[in-house]
């Protein structure tokens, strides 16, 4: 029961953390270049039976920019992919949703792909989230244990390179 | 019957509902009124008639399960919240995993003790059972969980079909990786094999959190 609670608190803070937004860079890792900078950077905990990871953050890049690919140390995983999750988009939070119809083709269905590049919009703001885009991480050399530190290197089309921390959370 | 890739259909639940049933399944819902019953109130998702899946059973290969065939169904006072999804899958399941377990870490602990999550695999030739048990482990305590695995494809597919669930194999890249893409809900199944709500990915803990209150409170399964 412990150890159900202590999991239930770092995941609410991971959650937390993963959906404040760009607004206050404290809890994350900030790099900047240029005036593109980058907040929030964290990768999920896995297990030691999982070869797979993901890590996600938020890139702010005023005027816009493309995210082209992302890679990490060898140490860390065989390779880092740009990816994005497919299928049903987030139920809208609250509000009761009596669905009584029979379900469709595919409803509900989840998967994810590989993306050649992420854009960023001109105004603004990527955020790389669960269920949305992600890096993932293949071939993971050892498991992400909490508290572990992740070194993402990030191509952007303007940019150029840009290297963050990303924190291992649940 | 089925090449590798598309073994398992991934629309088989109209074939599930009457033709007859769909007209006045429309007009209830479009009338609004419900059955005035728990589910008015829940945030998931409840469909009426409920699906039923007090048949379905797998092997559950969790230590406590010991391999043993296992309906996918709650106690006779609690729920079983079943999941399918594949340990290799590093966004989606973990997310919904996590959310589970703040959820379940929330409720009164006499509550806790009546829910146990059921994972399905959708992708059994990885997902090995120590590696389920070691997954599900990170998320809940022993005893809490049922790894539900079976190699038999069909079983398989039964399985997903009476929940009106779906899998399918996506083609392996150049390291052999291949990706699963699955139903992303979670089904709260009852006692009795009744699928009383459903939560979509990206339903916040916390009204799952509400739910299983409302579910397991007074009024709700489990009183008299
Ligand atoms: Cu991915």
């Amino acid at each position: 029961m412990k150890k159900m609670m202590y999991m239930a608190a770092t995941a609410a803070a991971a959650l937390a953390i993963a959906g404040c937004g760009s607004d206050d860079g404290s809890d994350g890792t900030t790099a900047a270049a240029g005036e593109t900078s980058v907040s929030d950077a964290w990768a999920r905990v896995t297990t030691p039976t999982q070869t797979t990871g993901a890590a996600y953050m938020t890139i702010e890049s005023p005027g816009g920019d493309t995210l082209t690919a992302a890679s990490v140390p060898s140490s860390v995983a065989g390779e880092a992919q740009l990816h994005e999750a497919t299928g049903e988009e987030p139920m809208d939070s609250g509000g009761s949703m009596d669905s009584t119809a029979p379900m469709g083709s595919g409803e509900g269905m989840m998967g994810m792909r590989e993306v050649d590049h992420v854009v960023i919009p001109a105004d603004g703001t990527l955020t790389l989230e669960p269920g949305g885009y992600h890096i993932m991480l293949l071939d993971l050399v050892k498991p992400i244990e909490p508290g572990a530190t992740i070194p993402v290197t990030l191509e952007l089309e303007k940019a150029g390179e840009i290297e963050v921390d990303a924190t291992a959370e649940e | 019957m089925f090449d590798r890739v598309v073994r398992r259909p991934r629309m088989r639940s109209l074939a599930r509902v009457p033709a007859v049933v769909l007209p006045v399944m429309i007009l209830i819902a479009a009338s609004g009124c419900g059955s005035g019953g728990v589910g008015d109130e829940l945030n998931g998702m409840t469909r009426t008639p409920p699906t039923e899946v007090g048949r379905v059973a797998l092997p559950d290969e969790s230590p406590g399960g010991g391999g043993r065939q296992t309906r996918l169904r709650g106690e006779e006072d609690g729920l079983m919240l079943v999941y399918f999804g594949y340990t290799f899958c590093p966004d989606v399941c973990p997310t919904t995993l996590a959310d589970l377990g703040v959820a379940l870490g929330e409720l009164p602990e006499e509550q806790a003790r009546r829910v146990k999550v059921g994972m399905v695999t959708v992708d059994p030739e990885r997902d090995t059972p120590k590696a389920l048990n070691g997954y599900l482990g990170h998320f809940f305590a022993p005893g809490r969980f049922a790894s539900f695995r079976t190699t038999d494809d069909d079983e398989l597919a039964r399985a997903e079909s009476a929940f009106g669930a779906s899998s399918k194999l996506g083609k392996a890249d150049r390291h052999g990786n291949y990706e699963v893409a699955h139903t992303a809900q979670v089904f709260a199944v009852d006692g009795t094999g009744q699928v009383l709500v459903e939560w979509p990915f990206g339903t916040p803990s916390e009204d799952i959190r509400s739910d299983l209150e409302r579910l397991l409170g007074d009024g709700g399964i489990g009183s008299a």
